[in-house]
C-alpha cells in the first residue's frame, strides 16, 4: 500500500509540472459576456492555421475589452472533439468554434443535440443549420500577390510551392499562387507538389529540398507543414519566401528569408460573429475572408523590404490588393488552374 | 534528365539517414527475439531531447557544433535507456511484445510532445549540422554531389552498416544475440544468459533509435514538432522485414523507399497528370509490393521473434 501510494504521489507530482498553461480564460463572466471555445487540431503556436485562429480570437477580446470569455482545447483528433465540445456545452459556451474541415461531421452532430449553443467550423462555403456558421477564407487572394512577388523576383524562372493536400483553402492559395506567378512572368516554371499531410514538416523540408534542386529560387508552402519548407529554403544561399502567415515573418529563418507574407484576419471574423450572436443570429451563414472584407493582412518584411521590394513591385502589390479590396470574387476562375499543364 | 537523376540520388542518401538507423536498431532487437513497435516513440524521444540541447545553449540562434554532438550523445543515452525499460516490460515481465511496443510508442510521441511544450514551446527551428564538401571527392562530376556533400552524421551512419554487420556475423556477442533470437532454449542450454543479452540488443537497438530521431531534429529538418517522426518508427519497422534481417539489404531498403520518396517528388513537381494522392502513397505500396514478393524467401526470420523466454516453460 505504501509503494502504491508512492508511485501515485510521484506520479502527481509529476503531472504537476505540466498542469499549467493548458488553456487560457480571459474576462470575468458577466451577462453581456460572449464565451467563446477553440477547438484545433494542432497547437495554439503552431505558426500556422491554428495559431492564426488563436491570435485572431485574442486580437477581438483586445477589441472588445470584457466582452469575450475565451477558453482552448489543443491536439483534438475528431475522435475527440465531440466529447470536449459537450463539456464546454456543459460549461455554457456561447460558441464552439471547430477549426478545420474535418470537424463537419461532429459539429453537425452536436448542432442537432444543442441547438441553443452556437457552433462554427471552417474552412467550409457550405450554409449549415442554423445554429452552425461556417468560414472559407478566400485564399486565392493571398496566393496571388505572393505568386506576383515570387514571379517578379525569380532569377532562374522556377519557383516552388509546397502544398499539404489539394483542398479547402490550401488549394485555393496554391492556385492563386499559380495565377500570381503567371500573370508577371508567363514563362516562368511553377513547380508544384504536396506532402500529403498538414504537420509532416521533415516531408515538407524534403519536398522543397527537390525542389530547391531543381533551380526554384522562390518559394513558397500552405498550411503549418510550410514551416519545414521554409526551414529548408533557409538552407539555400539564394533562394528567398513568400508566407502564408505573418508568423513566419517572426521565426529566425522567416526573418532572412520572408520577403513578405499575408495572414488570415480571423479578429474581423470574430468581432463579427460576437455582433450576430448579439442580435440573436445563431448561424446559417457561411462568412467569407477576403481583403474586401478586412479577412486578410498583408506586410512585407521590415528587413528585406528595401532590398528586395522594388517601387515597381510595391506599386504592383499594392494596386492588386486594392483591385481585391475594391470587390471580392475577382479571382473566380481560381479553380480552373491545372497542374498537369504548368 | 540526368540533372534530375542526380538531384534525386544526391537527396536519397541524407534523407534516407533516419530509416537506416532506426531499422538497424529495430534489426537488433528482432535479430535477439525481440519485435519492439515502440520504434517510433523512441525516435520522437530522441528528436526532442537532441533539439533541446543545441537550441537550450542557443535559443535557436548559432552554437558551437558540440552542442550538436551532445544532442546526439543525450538520443542515444535516452533512447538506449528507454530500451532498458522495454526490457523490464518484455523480458523480465514478459508482456505480449506487441502491445508493449504500442504502448511504448504512445508514451514516447506523448511525452515528447508534452516535454516539448513545456520547456521550448511552439514549434522552433534550430541551426543544426551545416553540409561538408568533402575537399576534392566533392567536385567529381555526378559521384561528388551523390556521395560527397552531406553532413558528417551520414558518413557516421553508413559506416555503422558494415559495422553493424561486423558486430552481428563476426563477433562473439552478435552470435549471441542471433542464438537467442533463434532458440533461446538450445542458447540458455549453451551457457548464453538470454535475458541479459536481450536487454543489451534492446539498449543499442533504442539507442539506434534515438540517434534515428536525434538526426531528424539536428541534421535534416533542424527543427522539432510533435508530428515530426509522422510514422517513419513504423516504416523502419517494415524495413526490417524488407532486409530480411540483415544490414546491408535493410541499407538497400531505406535508400530504395527514400528514393521512392524523391522520385514522387518529382513526378508531382514535373507537372506530370498523375493523382497527387497516389504519387504521395507510391513509397508504401513499394513497401507492401516487395514484402509480399518476398514474404516466401523468410528463412533469415529469427524463429523466436515475439516468444518470451522462459526458462522454467517448456514448449
Amino acid at each position: 500500500m505504501k509503494r502504491l501510494l508512492t508511485i501515485i504521489l510521484a506520479l502527481l507530482a509529476a503531472m504537476s509540472l505540466f498542469a499549467s498553461g493548458s488553456s487560457e480564460a480571459a474576462s470575468d463572466s458577466s451577462d453581456d459576456t460572449i464565451k467563446i471555445a477553440l477547438i484545433i487540431e494542432n497547437t495554439i503556436d503552431d505558426k500556422g492555421w491554428c495559431q492564426a485562429m488563436h491570435d485572431g480570437i485574442t486580437q477581438a477580446m483586445e477589441m472588445l475589452p470584457g466582452k469575450i470569455e475565451y477558453n482552448y482545447a489543443e491536439k483534438m483528433a475528431v475522435v475527440d472533439a465531440g466529447s470536449m465540445a459537450r463539456q464546454y456545452v456543459a460549461e455554457g459556451y456561447d460558441l464552439i468554434i471547430a477549426h478545420g474541415a474535418q470537424y463537419k461531421n461532429t459539429i453537425l452532430e452536436m448542432a442537432e443535440e444543442y441547438p441553443d449553443v452556437s457552433f462554427a467550423f471552417g474552412t467550409s462555403s457550405e450554409i449549415g443549420p442554423d445554429n452552425v456558421f461556417t468560414y472559407m477564407p478566400e485564399s486565392e487572394e493571398t496566393g496571388y500577390i505572393n505568386g506576383i512577388i515570387a514571379g517578379s523576383l525569380t532569377k532562374a524562372d522556377i519557383v516552388g510551392l509546397v502544398g499539404p493536400v489539394d483542398s479547402g483553402d490550401a488549394a485555393r492559395y496554391n492556385r492563386g499562387y499559380v495565377l500570381g506567378v503567371q500573370s508577371v512572368n508567363p514563362d516562368c516554371k511553377i513547380l508544384v507538389a504536396h506532402t500529403g499531410s498538414f504537420s509532416d514538416y521533415v516531408k515538407s523540408a524534403e519536398v522543397a529540398t527537390s525542389q530547391l534542386a531543381s533551380g526554384a529560387d522562390m518559394m513558397t508552402g500552405s498550411s503549418q507543414q510550410a514551416i519545414g519548407a521554409l526551414r529548408a529554403t533557409a538552407e539555400s544561399p539564394t533562394a528567398m519566401w513568400v508566407g502564408q502567415d505573418l508568423a513566419q515573418l517572426t521565426t529566425p529563418e522567416g526573418q532572412a528569408k520572408c520577403i513578405a507574407a499575408s495572414s488570415y484576419n480571423y479578429a474581423a471574423v470574430i468581432v463579427g460573429l460576437v455582433e450576430k450572436l448579439e442580435a440573436g443570429i445563431k448561424g446559417g451563414e457561411c462568412i467569407p475572408m477576403n481583403f474586401n472584407n478586412g479577412g486578410f493582412v498583408f506586410e512585407y518584411n521590415p528587413a528585406l523590404e528595401a532590398e528586395w521590394v522594388s517601387p515597381e513591385l510595391k506599386a504592383k502589390v499594392d494596386e492588386q490588393i486594392a483591385a481585391f479590396k475594391a470587390s471580392a470574387g475577382v479571382l473566380s476562375d481560381w479553380a480552373s488552374v491545372d497542374y498537369s499543364t504548368l | 534528365m540526368i540533372e534530375m537523376l542526380v538531384n534525386m540520388l544526391s537527396m536519397c542518401i541524407p534523407f534516407s539517414v533516419a530509416l537506416l538507423l532506426a531499422s538497424l536498431g529495430e534489426m537488433f532487437n528482432q535479430r535477439a527475439g525481440v519485435f519492439n513497435l515502440g520504434c517510433e516513440g523512441m525516435m520522437a524521444m530522441g528528436a526532442f531531447i537532441g533539439m533541446l540541447i543545441p537550441f537550450s545553449a542557443g535559443g535557436g540562434g548559432a552554437v558551437s557544433q558540440w552542442y550538436n554532438v551532445l544532442g546526439f550523445i543525450a538520443a542515444g543515452v535516452l533512447g538506449a535507456f528507454l530500451g532498458l525499460f522495454f526490457g523490464v516490460v518484455t523480458v523480465t515481465f514478459r508482456a505480449p511484445q506487441g502491445i508493449a511496443g504500442i504502448g511504448l510508442q504512445m508514451f514516447g510521441v506523448g511525452t515528447a510532445g508534452t516535454l516539448f511544450r513545456h520547456f521550448v514551446g511552439g514549434t522552433q527551428s534550430i541551426p543544426g549540422i551545416p553540409d561538408i564538401s568533402i575537399p576534392f571527392l566533392s567536385s567529381i562530376p555526378f559521384l561528388g554531389d551523390v556521395f560527397f556533400s552531406h553532413n558528417g552524421a551520414v558518413y557516421l551512419a553508413y559506416l555503422f552498416v558494415p559495422l553493424a554487420w561486423y558486430i552481428l556475423f563476426k563477433t562473439p556477442w552478435g552470435l549471441k544475440v542471433r542464438a537467442v533470437g533463434t532458440n533461446p532454449r538450445a542458447a540458455d542450454s549453451m551457457g548464453i544468459n538470454v535475458s541479459r543479452t536481450r536487454y543489451e540488443a534492446l539498449m543499442l537497438g533504442g539507442a539506434l533509435a534515438g540517434l534515428a530521431g536525434a538526426y531528424l531534429s539536428i541534421a535534416q529538418a533542424k527543427m522539432f514538432s510533435d508530428t515530426l517522426i509522422s510514422g517513419r518508427g513504423f516504416i523502419a519497422v517494415a524495413l526490417v522485414y524488407f532486409g530480411h534481417w540483415h544490414p546491408l539489404q535493410i541499407m538497400g531498403g531505406a535508400l530504395l523507399f527514400t528514393f521512392a520518396q524523391t522520385f514522387q517528388t518529382q513526378i508531382q513537381s514535373m507537372g506530370i497528370s498523375f493523382p497527387y494522392e497516389l504519387a504521395v502513397m507510391l513509397p508504401y505500396i513499394l513497401v507492401i509490393v516487395v514484402l509480399s514478393f518476398t514474404s516466401r524467401n523468410q528463412t533469415t526470420a529469427p524463429t523466436a521473434l515475439g516468444k518470451p523466454f522462459n526458462r522454467e516453460i517448456r514448449t
